[in-house]
């Protein structure tokens, strides 16, 4: 009884502390639309819930499985111990506090982010953790940033996303092409811990051999998820197969046939243009493949993107454009079917980007495919054959917009630029119309109505 | 041609084509200033604590600390940055197929030639610093060579722990962050030079420096030397009066320069051995043998912490 009652004043300031804090996170959870608002009454569960409707999960995490030992630490008598493990002990209570307070700190930042608040309430959070929490739930004057509200229904953020009418967005009959790229994406998808979390879904279409293919897509829609999926680095679930095959079933044979180039020149700057693109060759080229005719391709591939007079340079001595067409070749010299480059025109201006993408159309004359991703697509949009476009729908997942040729995207979007076009399906935030999931819809609704094929 | 049976170069082809690779490097990104910068590293140290090395037993174990240092520094600094530099390049050469055991190979024979060099350049430093070396081996019949041997495992097993290093961070200012760390905790868990007790002297056993520091003072026969402190410290006592006497002033003035002395430094060296140190042909290869497999250890490690480079965000 004693014991209970030399504790009491530490229990009633604990119980006081853990009261105010789950009401100012019950206040501010009705505005994040948190489905099971009791767990702001949780330790632990609280700070799960309110990094995942923060998009913070990992923090959210890390804050939730740092707070119940700590809670509990504070509610429990702690064992009688010598002095160098009580040390021990206080030292790790000391970390585990100190980290708390950091992930708690990244969660308010976000949170304040979200509702639009200034950083100034930082400072009453540092002394009452309870009291903006409740001023942000209980007033009407803070309001959840669209981008941070959840979508409607299913296409709740990291949930399966609503299903759309039609037949999901596809662009190809159930008949496989013999030739050519297809592509049958049902979705991607990755675990954050023990939750599924939607980035690409239904996203259906063919393409022919000999196709230069811009693709589209504001910054988040999924482009390089999607390229990562297509080539096979990252699987989906879906089927991908070029030219009959199977990408994903032989994908240690079939990577020699697809190149990706990256967004960053990824070159060794200390050794000479043509043995690096030399030894790319050694690398990727057939083993039984001669010599000589190893240093035919190289030569020729050299000729082809206008890097023979300084082959024998160092690479980090070239110009911009130059490490573009050195990076392209690493990946041409090995005889591909499908080429994908992520942004090759990036930091190039507009002359030097026309010749690049050229060169690019060249090579897919040659019956290649080649897809380009590219932020400045209207300079070299009548090279192209095929405009791939997509965009992230109200539950965050990236899907196809569309697929078509240029001019038919244009008519499509009612828009007189490809740059248009991405404005259209872009976030109102990031300063676009905020129109993806009318055009995911209504792309998918056509393409059910005609039956097969693209639109052209 | 049936595609799918076509084969691409293997790993010991890959192995090849990235060490010249590397050796090509060597010239072009000026790799070969770490000679240089070793050779002035070593000539500092030497002039400090050269002329006692391998001379007395105190000179031996100040000096072989301070070349053990040397040889960390160098292993350490050839390869702390030389993967996490190159992560990317390394992430989009993987996706076109390079094994990752392939490249770490070329980088261990690569780092293996450039510790060799830097060994070289050590001994020809403490040469022209007059370091008298043992004139008879242990393991080889000359002093001279057990000493490199030992030098460059010293410096390829820190080679190897800096490139296991180099595999696991993922961005220079880390690897560079974590470097004087390492060093520390090699310098400090040497063993020998820091009086250590209990937990702390068994984290010994986990650093290059504590068998690096064995080995060279084995091979340097430390045991087998005159010891000077006991001297020193009755030199210091000289003034002592006993009724009315210098007694030790009187002892001290009798021996100097006399071969008693040189007896006398002797007696107390054999009233100082070091079992660790023992110039036996067993304790060098032992000692040489845990260097050998830190380094596998550090290079298997170093290929598995790599072999996640696909992980690695855009």
């Amino acid at each position: 009884m004693d014991l209970l009652m030399a504790k009491l004043p530490n229990l009633l300031r604990l119980l006081v502390s853990w009261a105010f804090l789950s009401v100012g996170l019950w206040a501010v959870s009705g505005k994040l639309k948190w489905k099971k608002r009791w767990m702001a009454w949780v330790p632990g569960l609280r700070y799960a819930a309110l990094g995942d409707s923060l998009e913070m999960d990992l923090e959210g995490i890390f804050c939730g499985m740092l707070d119940v030992p700590l809670f509990l630490a504070q509610l429990m008598n702690l064992p009688e111990l010598n002095e160098r493990a009580e040390m021990a002990l206080a030292l790790l209570i000391l970390v585990l506090a100190l980290l708390l307070f950091i992930y708690r700190i990244r969660l308010f930042l976000r949170l304040l982010t979200a509702f639009n608040a200034r950083k100034l309430w930082l400072l009453p959070w540092f002394i009452a953790d309870w009291l903006p929490l409740l001023i942000l739930g209980a007033s009407k004057k803070y309001q959840l940033r669209e981008d941070f509200r959840p979508a409607e229904e299913e296409s709740k953020p990291g949930t399966a996303p609503a299903q759309i009418p039609g037949t999901g967005g596809a662009a190809h009959t159930n008949a496989r092409p013999e030739s050519g790229l297809s592509i049958e994406l049902r979705q991607r998808t990755v675990r954050d811990f023990a939750r599924k979390r939607y980035l690409l879904k239904d996203i259906s279409l063919d393409i022919p051999n000999g196709s230069l293919v811009l693709l589209l897509g504001g910054s988040g829609s999924g482009k390089t998820t999607f390229v990562n999926a297509v080539i096979g680095y990252e699987k989906a679930d879906a089927e991908i197969l070029l030219n009959g095959a199977d990408v994903y079933r032989d994908y240690g044979q079939m990577k020699y046939r697809i190149g990706f180039v990256p967004q960053q020149n990824l070159i060794r700057g200390s050794d000479t243009v043509i043995r690096t693109v030399s030894d790319a060759a050694e690398l990727r080229l057939p083993a039984k493949m001669s010599g000589r005719n190893r240093r035919a391709r190289v030569a020729e591939v050299l000729d082809l993107l206008g890097l023979s007079a300084g082959k024998e340079g160092l690479v980090s001595k070239k110009s911009g454009g130059q490490l573009r067409r050195i990076s392209i070749a690493m990946e041409l010299v090995s005889d591909l079917e499908l080429f994908v480059l992520d942004e090759p025109d990036s930091g190039l201006d507009g002359v030097i980007a026309r010749e690049l993408f050229t060169k690019l159309r060249t090579i897919a004359d040659s019956g290649k495919i080649v897809i380009a991703i590219t932020h400045t697509p209207d300079r070299v949009v009548d090279l192209f054959d095929k405009v791939i476009v997509l965009a992230r729908d109200s539950g965050r997942v990236g899907r196809l917009a569309f697929y078509g040729s240029p001019d038919e995207a244009k008519r499509f979007f009612g828009k007189d630029s490809m740059e248009g076009i991405v404005m259209s399906v872009n976030r109102k935030e990031e300063g676009g119309e905020g129109l993806a999931d009318t055009f995911i819809e209504r792309y998918a609704r056509l393409t059910a109505a005609e039956g097969e094929g693209a639109v052209s | 041609m049936n595609r799918s049976s076509i084969r691409h170069k293997g790993r010991w082809a890959q192995t090849w084509i990235y060490l010249w690779k590397f050796l090509r490097m060597f010239i072009y990104q000026n790799d070969w200033k770490v000679l240089p910068m070793g050779a002035v590293i070593a000539a500092v140290v030497t002039f400090v604590v050269g002329t006692n090395l391998f001379v007395t037993q105190e000179g031996t174990l100040t000096g072989a600390f301070a070349l053990v240092c040397v040889c960390i520094w160098n292993g350490f600094f050839n390869s702390i940055q030389v993967i996490c530099r190159d992560r990317g390049i390394i992430k989009r050469e993987h996706r076109a197929g390079l094994h990752i055991s392939s490249y770490i190979a070329a980088q261990m024979i690569y780092q293996l030639l450039l510790c060799a060099a830097q060994t070289v350049v050590t001994l020809f430093i403490c040469n022209v610093s007059q370091v008298r070396f043992p004139t008879e081996g242990i393991v080889t019949p000359w002093g001279i060579a057990d000493v490199a041997i030992t030098l460059l495992l010293i410096t390829y097993a820190s080679d190897m722990m800096a490139l296991m290093v180099s595999c696991i961070v993922r961005s220079t200012t880390t690897a560079m962050t974590v470097m004087p760390f390492l060093l520390i905790f090699q310098l400090v868990f040497s063993g020998s030079f820091f009086a250590l007790s209990g937990f702390a002297q068994k984290l010994t056993a986990l650093t290059i420096s504590r068998w690096g520091l064995d080995s060279l003072c084995a091979v340097g026969r430390y045991n087998e030397q005159p010891m000077v402190t006991l001297w020193n410290t009755l030199f210091k006592f000289k003034d002592v009066e006993v009724m009315g006497q210098k007694p030790i002033l009187e002892i001290v003035q009798r021996a100097y320069g006399t071969e008693y002395m040189d007896e006398f430094l002797l007696w107390s060296g054999k009233y100082n051995q070091n079992e660790a140190y023992l110039s036996t042909l067993s304790n060098v290869l032992h000692n040489w043998g845990v260097l050998l497999i830190m380094m596998l250890v550090f290079a298997a490690a170093a290929v598995i912490a790599l072999e996640f480079v696909d992980r690695d965000k855009r």
